[in-house]
């Protein structure tokens, strides 16, 4: 079992070579940017900077556990072992060549990290964990090239936005208006926190990464950048899983070595 | 001879092997002795409360919440009588003295394990006859034994009934059968899909194999009763019921112990694959552009069987390692995204299961409602979908939760779980229906 080396993605055109590149947990994320541990709680907002961890259930090693076969193997992440609450990041991708496009978050958290619930929907993705693994996984989200400031939003309500125009800075549309554009800096400044509750200072999250890099790191398609129907040899995948879906949901015993 | 030439071997829930080259038939509900006694213990046998009872004849609260019948009010000690209760009951619903009637007196008397006889089934066609006769049987009891007169039988037979026959099913009351009432169901042959996540998991008092175990005969048997496992469709959910429910090949125990202390989804994905190509359930069809390799399959339905099994190992891994129930549906979506991509092969019940968790994830993460997966069954409008392969992996995760929801798995399941939880061949389904299954090996 141990030497079959995944291969993840098929595909030919940059966004699929990116895809690849991202849910190969393999693959080590390009550092960006620095936020600093308590900058980071108070964008997320589920406690205070230096507050403790509360929890939602007794450590487990006080409440023990049922007899059970699969509870003694797994391992529990360091959360789920003292008890935390399940808390959640939301991000939403630009559809303007975001580095990351909504569907590719899924796969990558579910490759790179344990004990992850992410769900994709139209403009946002939530990823629920329990408190001190989601904010290990939040400030690798959030510090590395997976990352824009000004494409890839931290929106934990009124997410929309991502199919809309970039702005004159570059920046994705934001009704909460969470983070502005420092013309001095040329940085963009978190002003509110994920479910927009003015923070007591700006959080700086840097430059926004500029276009031409951002073309090489995206794994959006686009019709003006690569187009989907570019990629012949995804568009041929995904059409065999819909002829093979069909069929077998037809009847299985007629699908063979197709 | 059987119809299939399908062979497994049989391991128990810690991975140890019970037996070698085992027909899978020999797992069927259609042979099985030992799923067919599951079946029957499910039709025979009901949780009384007794404890609720007493409670409801002294305050005079029957029927369920917010319903008080302000001035009524009947003391009667059942709880410290459960003894002499029982063996009037037992007079009253046996057939022939010593028949298969048994009766348990759980909790000091709080509560009873009542099993009717199969006879009292056969000479009926519904399955309700075990709730409908230990409920009237218990008013008979009751109002003999605490001398109860006609003005006060009333209260008597709500305290037990609930709000019947007002209410479709026993609102509120205290005789409870796994089963809901036929007119819950949500089609013909839905009624072992009927059956809450977190009633298997208490049954199972937790552990998760047997959970994935008991599930997953419920939800395959019910295929053969609705009409789903027959024909070219038999195979397929037998080899599921096999290999994802009952650890067949030992594929889910070993998937989850090589990923158990750091693996993720995606690492479950990836031994799944390799394993499938190791025991040659798919091959490399061609090498493309990218050199992505499209894999391809000689049968179908084992491939189905052995992405089931790492459906259910992925469940384990992702939920076991947070121990938080939540994460079911998005294991769903994505470990079938995941192994789709990867294989170029569609995913369990081709399609169906992704399908299944878009739906439950909305109706498990409070945006429309709904509730903690505890509360979701075969049944349910969301889940139905998948036909088998779905529910087995929710009552595996609400059993390795560490207490992360409201409505906990205790509080949801309340007595049944707790009463039939005594049933070692409800507790522990995966002992029995293997050993049964190598008893019968030699019939195909």
């Amino acid at each position: 079992m141990t030497n079959y080396k995944p291969q993840f993605y098929p595909g030919t055109t940059t966004p699929s070579k990116n895809r690849r590149k991202y849910m190969d947990p393999s693959y080590k994320l390009q550092k960006l940017r620095t936020i600093s541990d308590d900058d980071l709680v108070r964008i997320m907002g589920h406690r205070v900077p230096g507050e403790a961890y509360k929890s939602t259930h007794p450590p487990l090693e006080e409440t023990g556990e049922p007899a059970c076969p699969i509870r003694e193997m797994v391992t529990p992440t360091p959360g789920a072992k003292a008890g935390d609450r399940i808390r959640y990041i939301q991000l939403t991708d630009s559809v303007y060549i975001a580095p990351v496009a909504p569907y590719v978050r899924a796969w990558m958290y579910h490759n790179r990290w344990r004990g992850t619930d992410v769900g994709v929907l139209s403009g946002r993705v939530p990823l629920e964990m329990r408190e001190r693994d989601l904010e290990k996984v939040a400030k690798e989200l959030v510090e590395t090239e997976i990352f824009d400031p000004a494409r890839t939003g931290i929106r934990g309500a009124t997410v929309h936005g991502h199919a809309l125009r970039l702005d004159e800075n570059g920046m994705m549309f934001d009704a909460q208006r969470r983070y502005i554009f420092n013309k001095k800096t040329k940085e963009v400044d978190y002003v509110k926190d994920q479910v927009g509750v003015p923070l007591d200072k700006p959080i700086p999250l840097g430059k926004p990464i500029a276009e031409d890099e951002l073309r090489k790191r995206t794994s959006e398609f686009h019709a003006s950048f690569e187009p989907f129907r570019k990629d012949q040899e995804l568009i041929e995948w995904v059409q065999r899983i819909h002829m093979l879906r069909t069929m077998a949901g037809n009847d299985p015993e007629s699908i063979k070595g197709v | 001879m059987g119809k299939y030439k399908d062979r497994v071997d049989l391991f128990d829930d810690r991975g140890r092997q019970i037996e070698k080259n085992v027909p899978v038939e020999a797992l069927s509900p259609l042979h099985n002795p030992a799923i067919q006694e599951i079946i029957n213990h499910v039709k025979q046998t009901v949780a009384v409360n007794l404890e609720g009872i007493q409670n409801a004849l002294a305050t005079g609260s029957v029927g369920g919440k917010w319903c008080s019948l302000r001035g009524r009010s009947v003391k009667a000690d059942v709880v410290a009588n459960a003894d002499t209760i029982a063996k009037a009951l037992i007079e009253t619903i046996q057939i022939r003295p010593n028949d298969d009637t048994a009766i348990k007196v759980l909790k000091g008397g709080k509560q009873l394990q009542v099993t009717v006889p199969l006879k009292r089934l056969q000479a009926g066609v519904e399955y309700t006859t075990a709730v409908t006769a230990v409920a009237a049987a218990l008013c008979h009891v009751l109002i003999n034994k605490f001398k109860i007169d006609l003005w006060d039988a009333d209260l008597v037979h709500a305290a037990v009934w609930g709000r019947y026959p007002q209410t479709m099913d026993m609102l509120g009351g205290n005789v409870v059968s796994l089963l809901a009432v036929p007119q819950q169901n949500e089609g013909m042959g839905y009624a072992l899909r009927n059956i809450l996540a977190a009633h298997v998991a208490m049954i199972t008092k937790k552990n998760s194999m047997n959970a994935a175990a008991l599930s997953s005969i419920f939800e395959q048997a019910a295929m053969w009763e609705l009409g789903d496992a027959i024909g070219n469709f038999e195979r397929f959910h037998l080899l599921g019921l096999a290999y994802q429910g009952l650890n067949a090949n030992n594929i889910v125990y070993e998937l989850v112990k090589a990923n158990a202390k750091e693996g993720t989804l995606g690492d479950v994905v990836t031994s799944t694959v390799a394993r499938a190509i190791e025991d040659g359930v798919i091959t490399p069809l061609e090498k493309k552009k990218s050199g992505y390799t499209v894999y391809t399959t000689k049968d179908m339905n084992k491939w189905n069987a052995y992405a089931a099994a790492g459906l259910m190992a992925g469940t384990m891994i992702t939920c076991g390692s947070a121990r938080a129930m939540q994460h079911t549906p998005s294991v769903f979506i994505y470990f079938n995204d995941l192994v789709e991509r990867e294989t170029g092969l569609p995913g369990v019940d081709f399609g169906r299961v992704a399908g299944t968790g878009v739906e439950m994830a909305f109706f498990s993460h409070s945006i429309y409602g709904g509730g903690n997966p505890g509360v979701f069954n075969g049944n349910h409008i969301v889940t139905r979908h998948s036909k088998g392969f779905c529910i087995p992996c929710v009552a595996a995760a609400v059993a390795l939760d560490a207490g992360t929801c409201i409505y906990t798995p205790e509080k949801l399941s309340g007595v049944v779980g707790d009463v039939l939880s005594e049933v070692p061949i409800l507790r522990e389904p995966l002992k029995y229906v293997n050993e049964a299954a190598a008893k019968i090996k030699g019939d195909f």
